[in-house]
């Protein structure tokens, strides 16, 4: 007889598969965020050109947007997790199915992978494109893995609430927003110390911080979200 | 409550207020080191700021309230009252500070931390109130709310980690927050004061004629007869 | 299979102004089938819903009991067995996948998807999202009947349902009451049911 534990691990682990299965099946999701990542990074691109050769906009102004591109991908694909499943009814049958901190780990670990994935596709991308020049490349993969997840942990929070709503995507923005410019600002700060080649300072550990908090808050919060 | 005791409430309070207004303007003496008769601005900014402070924190409470304290819905509508009032005394303290800042600093807006706590707390009132009215069904809405009013106490603590970024890229040296000084002349600390707490009380007496309504709202959809 | 009762008591719910569900009272034993009739609109698939632990109702109490004790929601959505005409599954995957994925997450041993596909005469390897709504149906009582629930709640189950597919929901739910499970079962329309039943009417 398997242990509670090992059946709730593999309760997480076959929603994640689940999730990734229909997705590439369908590959609804993804064909929204890479094409929102891409239409915005061509926009950036041929509104600033290779604006890493300037030294000011490199620090100042570039770490900015490509935060900025994250952020609208994250907001194109990420809330699916959750609207999906409202939408085409199929949470019905999770909610009488499925442990709800089980589903909520699974979808979580669906939506890093998803937004991790885009960040390897992206970043190199707004490297070359923007010939942005990285003076501590391990720092800025910090940051990207750091701020990820927390801009996964957030969007797919958020997106479970939205999705109980009406006008779920517009929700989602306008709920979103207040929750995750923190996050953004310091990810911000720390791809820009990456960048110029500052130390991390405080803001990586704040970071954590941040993904910490939102984790815990998820899983105490999720299941008064998923059940009456 | 006998209608005369709250009568007298009401007229009590009417008092104060016209108590404080006279003290702000005739009992204290505005403080020289600020431009013209403006620090008078801050014996009603001050408490309005704090009003909405009181308010933010009084949904999150109440929604935690409701969601661990039995699902009772006079939770839920105590909640939204707060943040519905806390909008009013928000949006009123956001514009007394800007006008203040122009005078003092010559801009409106600064990112000072102060300002910045004002925006934070407004933008996460304007999603409650828009998530909540996304929502018909009363159960949900109350149970999806309250869990936004608490994902929102957790985060906005991270608002203070950010304020230093935002102040150092556009100002280099951060905006001195002056209204410590306040503190030191006794005229000025008393009315300061006197004013906070009329305000507070006020707050929670809007709030509870808000809450009131909702309940006989309510209690009519539950049972038209 | 154990003890169980399911009985509930003024359920109430309105959905912004709409009373969806005026107060209803009933009770179900084991091997008794609870048949919940009424027209359109007169709360059959929201008591049913309540009970199932997906609405909290706005009155009324409900308890379900299994050896004895009485379950929390959070229990009762996890041992219930449920159909309802929107109850849909993954179109991307296979009626089988699906399945095994719902196994998965309850614990279940895979063999016991492929078991309950068999029974109900359900291929395999069809999307879900290419299955006709007859189909569907099978695949919805197969889900329902995964983790062997002793309670099964049961909204318009034979809907979309040919000649076969009837006879085998039927010997299924036979089975089930024959063992020791219970069942209310909602229909816009009288439904005979073999076994002891009771009925309820909700009215309007």
């Amino acid at each position: 007889m398997p242990s509670p534990a090992s059946i709730w691990v593999a309760s997480a682990r076959a929603v994640f598969t689940k999730d990734w299965r229909c997705e590439l099946r369908s590959r609804y999701a993804l064909n929204a965020i890479a094409l929102f990542a891409v239409t915005t990074l061509v926009v950036t691109s041929a509104a600033l050109g290779p604006a890493g050769t300037n030294k000011t906009l490199a620090i100042n102004v570039l770490p900015a947007m490509l935060w900025l591109i994250l952020l609208f991908a994250a907001a194109a694909g990420l809330p699916r997790a959750f609207v999906h499943e409202e939408e085409s009814h199929t949470a019905i049958a999770l909610r009488l199915a499925a442990p709800p901190s089980a589903l909520f780990v699974g979808k979580l670990a669906f939506g890093v992978s998803l937004l991790l994935g885009i960040e390897a596709l992206v970043a190199p991308l707004y490297l070359a494109v923007m010939s942005l020049e990285v003076a501590s490349p391990g720092q800025l993969v910090i940051a990207l893995v750091a701020g990820g997840y927390g801009l996964a942990v957030g969007s797919v929070l958020i997106a479970a609430l939205a999705s109980q709503a009406r006008g779920r995507s517009t929700l989602f923005s306008v709920l979103a927003f207040p929750v995750l410019m923190p996050l953004l600002l310091i990810a911000i700060e720390l791809t820009r110390n990456a960048v110029a080649g500052d130390p991390a300072g405080v803001a990586l550990p704040q970071l954590l911080l941040y993904d910490g908090s939102v984790t815990i808050a998820g899983l105490m919060l999720f299941p008064a979200v998923w059940n009456p | 409550m006998t209608r005369t005791i709250s009568l007298g409430l009401r007229f009590g309070l009417w008092l104060v207020m016209a108590g404080c207004i006279w003290g702000a303007f005739f009992y204290a003496w505005s403080d020289p080191a600020f431009i013209g008769q403006s620090s008078r601005i801050l014996f009603f900014h001050v408490p309005m700021a704090w009003t909405s402070f009181v308010a933010y924190f009084a949904a999150a409470v109440w929604s935690a309230r409701y969601l661990w304290g039995g699902r009772r819905m006079r939770h839920d509508r105590a909640a939204a009252a707060a943040v519905e009032c806390g909008v009013l005394f928000g949006v009123l303290a956001t514009i007394t500070g800007s006008l203040w800042a122009r005078i003092e600093w010559g801009a409106y807006w600064n990112w000072d931390p102060r300002q910045t706590s004002i925006v934070v707390v407004l933008l996460f009132y304007g999603a409650y109130l828009a998530l909540r009215s996304a929502m018909a069904d009363r159960e949900i809405r109350a149970r999806i709310s309250s869990v936004y009013a608490l994902i929102a106490l957790v985060v906005t603590p991270f608002f203070y980690f950010i304020v230093p970024r935002i102040t150092e890229s556009l100002h280099p040296e951060p905006v001195i927050n002056a209204e410590r000084k306040l503190d030191v002349d006794p005229r000025m600390f008393q009315v300061l004061i006197a004013s906070a707490l009329t305000y507070t009380v006020l707050f929670f007496w809007m709030h509870n004629l808000r809450a009131r309504s909702q309940a006989l709202v309510d209690a009519t959809l539950d049972d038209p007869s | 299979m154990g003890s169980v009762s399911l009985s509930f008591d003024g359920v109430r719910r309105r959905f912004g102004r709409v009373r969806a569900l005026e107060p209803a009272s009933g009770w179900v034993l084991a091997g008794e089938t609870l048949v919940v009739t009424g027209a359109n609109g007169s709360g059959k698939s929201t008591l049913l819903r309540c009970l199932a632990g997906l609405l909290a109702p706005d009155a009324g109490t409900i308890e379900h009991v299994e050896d004895g004790a009485a379950l929390s929601p959070a229990e009762r959505r996890a041992r219930i067995g449920f159909v309802a005409p929107d109850l849909a599954f993954y179109d991307e995957l296979s009626a089988g996948e699906n399945l095994e994925f719902f196994a998965r997450l309850r614990g279940l041993p895979v063999a016991r998807a492929e078991e309950l596909l068999d029974r109900v005469g359900l291929p395999a390897d069809r999307e879900a999202g290419a299955l006709s709504s007859g189909m569907r149906q099978r695949l919805r009582w197969a889900w329902a009947l995964l983790a062997r629930p002793r309670a099964l709640l049961l909204d318009e189950p034979f809907q979309n349902l040919d000649v076969e597919g009837e006879n085998t929901v039927r010997s299924l739910l036979g089975e089930h009451l024959a063992s020791g499970g219970l069942a209310v079962l909602a229909s816009p329309v009288t439904l005979e049911v073999a076994g002891a039943v009771s009925r309820l009417d909700l009215g309007r």
